[in-house]
């Protein structure tokens, strides 16, 4: 029964869609002209300046590629409507904006460290339901993780639009993200550049932190929900400090890394206690709720908090993030706290 | 040739039964036009009924055939093997509370659900077609359990140690399958809570290809067995008495039952109550004769389903809260309201 109403439907669609196509060659052929001179002069496609000379001699055109899970996706020459849910970090970063942001709680949460670049774009939620990813009509949708798209649901986006899988094993390392988002968008040479300048900070940072704190050890916090939580080593923030700018972490990080399954692992306040950190890097979710943890005596009695080497990051930092802008973001501020 | 003094009766009852059922397709017809108007994105009627006939735009039949057609689909047929299957359990457990999600059967089909997404992925269409056979050796798996546990010797099965022992059970592979999936497969680990709630999670025409096959064997198989039902329903003793072999047709009713509510619970999510309320309704309107009973759990699981389920998709728009939370909600005061009538 289905396949039939689906062959009849099909057959007009075929004959609509094929009016439709000669209508928009006709309506090309005439422009074709104008066509390429936008493309070689003007770089109004929001692509970086700095990969203006580089643009010309990577001919933008369609490429048909293999996402993590097999599928042969279509990537557009041209993308105008991107939607990467949690990918926007790496697209403002080669100076593309997405058509719609990632956000938890329809529209309440979004990636405040990214909003001057993303003001005005209108929030997703970041299970992407369908419709509502529809609604956008992007070109092109790509997806982090195989876990989102499981059920059936990556058929659906891709009746949407060509649809890219990068996978886990991309997509948790943010140098992978930027150098594969790199590749659909034909920027591969922008983002290369882009983290051989990140290295060249990092480097340069690295100095600078072992002239002002040497050996100290520096920890990571996340206050939220009256919970403290502690970065994994090798993930968000905890990266940046311990894996690029090789600070040393405390001693509970390094006995929480061998069994953390999660990027932040929650750790009681008693175990706090044995916290040996000379400086601790605080976000600080609770501040609107009046923070009464951090009255609590065992935390007053951290030899780092007695010593006043607490340092509040905002909420709306990056450093609950990690990608090539929040990391540049965390180490500002590390500089900022502990360079004098 | 009946006596005639019993003619007004028996057909006063055959028009009530059909009545009702006419009435309960219509309705499920009603709400399927108002489930495929439902959705974020806004489709006036008419464009419904343009695509529907042929002419609407790609994107018009992507949203109705691809997104939103096989969940409605998915959650009538739910609803009708739940409806079904909660029937003959409260008939031959003689017990009106008997119900597939109370007895444990949902969560041993879930729980086999559980370790099939942790092992493999839910995207290749093989895998997909195996899953309401798996679930079936779940739920036939904890069926046997929560029976052995509540079969006492001299008393049979009673009521209220079946139901205590159902829920003993499910609490118990509830709380195994949260660990397990801790444990093999923390990325899911909101899939299977909100699979416990019940939510119609597999929502495209390969669920629904994996779950037909069962109910187009398994329907017609009970309808016919209608009339044994009647006879069980009297008792053991009249009932074999009466010639039927009590033993072996009771044993295929259960296994219908569980194979029923195990390969829709597969494809629909662990959705409690609809075979509770389906059949106690039908019970109510056409009465206990079976040939009718029947057919109107079906029909008023499978409204009750794809009712809740449009209500679910459209009270927190664009969030769809999971299905079994609105049949919950309108089950459990049911539910209540049935304890509380039991004991006066």
């Amino acid at each position: 029964m289905f396949s039939l109403r689906k062959e009849k439907t099909t057959k007009i669609s075929i004959v609509f869609i094929s009016l439709l196509a000669l209508l928009l060659l006709l309506t090309a052929c005439g422009q074709t002209e104008s066509l390429s001179d936008k493309n070689t002069t003007d770089p109004s496609n929001g692509e970086n300046s700095v990969s203006d000379a580089t643009n010309n001699e990577e001919s933008a055109k369609e490429q048909v590629v293999k996402d993590a899970m097999g599928h042969e996706v279509k990537i557009p020459a041209h993308p105008q409507r991107i939607i990467a849910s949690y990918l926007e970090d790496p697209l403002v970063a080669l100076g593309v904006k997405p058509v719609a942001q990632w956000s938890v709680g329809n529209g309440q949460t979004v990636q405040d460290y990214l909003q001057t670049e993303l003001q005005g774009i209108p929030t997703i939620n970041y299970d992407l339901p369908p419709e509502e990813v529809m609604s956008f009509s992007p070109d092109l949708i790509v997806i982090g993780s195989e876990s989102l798209v499981q059920n059936g649901l990556y058929e659906k986006y891709a009746k949407i639009a060509p649809t890219y899988v990068l996978g886990d094993e991309i997509s948790n390392d943010w140098r992978k993200t930027l150098l594969k988002l790199g590749e659909l968008l034909n920027q591969s040479d922008a983002a290369e550049k882009m983290l051989q300048d990140y290295d060249q900070k990092v480097k340069e940072a690295k100095e600078k932190l072992q002239n002002a704190i040497g050996e100290k050890s520096v920890a990571v916090l996340w206050l939220t929900q009256k919970q403290f939580y502690m970065v994994d080593e090798t993930r968000s923030s905890g990266a940046v400090l311990y894996g690029d700018l090789g600070l040393n972490p405390p001693n509970l990080v390094t006995e929480l890394s061998e069994e953390a399954k999660a990027t932040w692992n929650p750790v009681s306040l008693e175990k706090l206690a044995e916290l040996n950190a000379d400086y601790i890097f605080l976000v600080n979710s609770d501040k609107a709720q009046g923070d009464i943890t951090l009255n609590d005596p065992i935390w007053q009695g951290i030899p780092a908090v007695k010593a006043g080497h607490v340092y509040e990051m905002s909420t709306s930092s990056s450093w609950l993030y990690s990608g090539l802008i929040a990391n540049e973001k965390i180490i500002e501020d590390v500089l900022k706290t502990l360079v004098k | 040739m009946e006596p005639l003094h019993f003619n007004s009766r028996e057909q006063r009852r055959k028009i009530r039964g059909i009545t009702v059922l006419s009435v309960f397709v219509l309705l499920i017809i009603i709400m399927f036009a108002i489930s495929m108007n439902t959705g974020y994105i806004r489709l006036s009627p008419l464009d419904v009924i343009r695509t529907l006939v042929g002419v609407g735009t790609e994107r018009q039949e992507v949203i109705l055939f691809d997104f939103r057609l096989p969940r409605i689909v998915i959650s009538v047929l739910v609803g009708v093997g739940l409806g079904v299957s909660g029937c003959i359990l409260q008939s031959l457990s003689r017990n009106g509370l008997a119900d597939p999600g109370i007895l444990g059967i949902n969560a041993g089909a879930g729980l086999m659900v559980v370790l099939f997404v942790a092992f493999f992925s839910t995207n290749a269409k093989a895998p997909v077609l195996f899953l309401p056979f798996l679930a079936l050796v779940g739920a036939g798996l904890s069926a046997a359990l929560v029976y052995t546990l509540a079969y006492k010797r001299n008393e049979g099965l009673s009521p209220t140690r079946l139901v205590l022992s159902g829920v003993a059970v499910t609490a118990g592979i509830s709380a195994a399958m949260i660990v397990l999936t801790l444990k093999l497969d923390p990325q899911n680990y909101q899939f299977v809570t909100v699979w416990l709630v019940g939510r119609i999670w597999g929502a495209n025409w390969t669920f629904v290809l994996a779950l037909l096959p069962w109910l187009l064997l398994l329907l017609p198989y009970v309808f016919y067995k209608a009339k044994v039902l009647d006879v069980l329903n009297l008792g053991e003793q009249i009932a074999t008495g009466l010639g039927t072999a009590v033993e072996k047709e009771r044993l295929g009713l259960l296994v219908a039952s569980v194979a029923l509510a195990g390969s829709c619970v597969a494809v629909g999510g662990g959705i409690g109550f609809v075979g509770l309320i389906g059949p106690h309704l039908a019970r109510r309107l056409v009465g206990p004769q079976h040939e009718f009973l029947l057919p109107a759990s079906a029909l008023i699981g499978g409204f009750l389903l794809i009712a809740a389920d449009t209500l679910a998709r459209w009270i927190m728009q664009p969030y769809e809260i999971p299905t079994g939370i609105v049949v919950a909600v309108i089950g459990a005061p049911y539910f209540l309201y049935l304890l509380a009538k039991s004991q006066t």
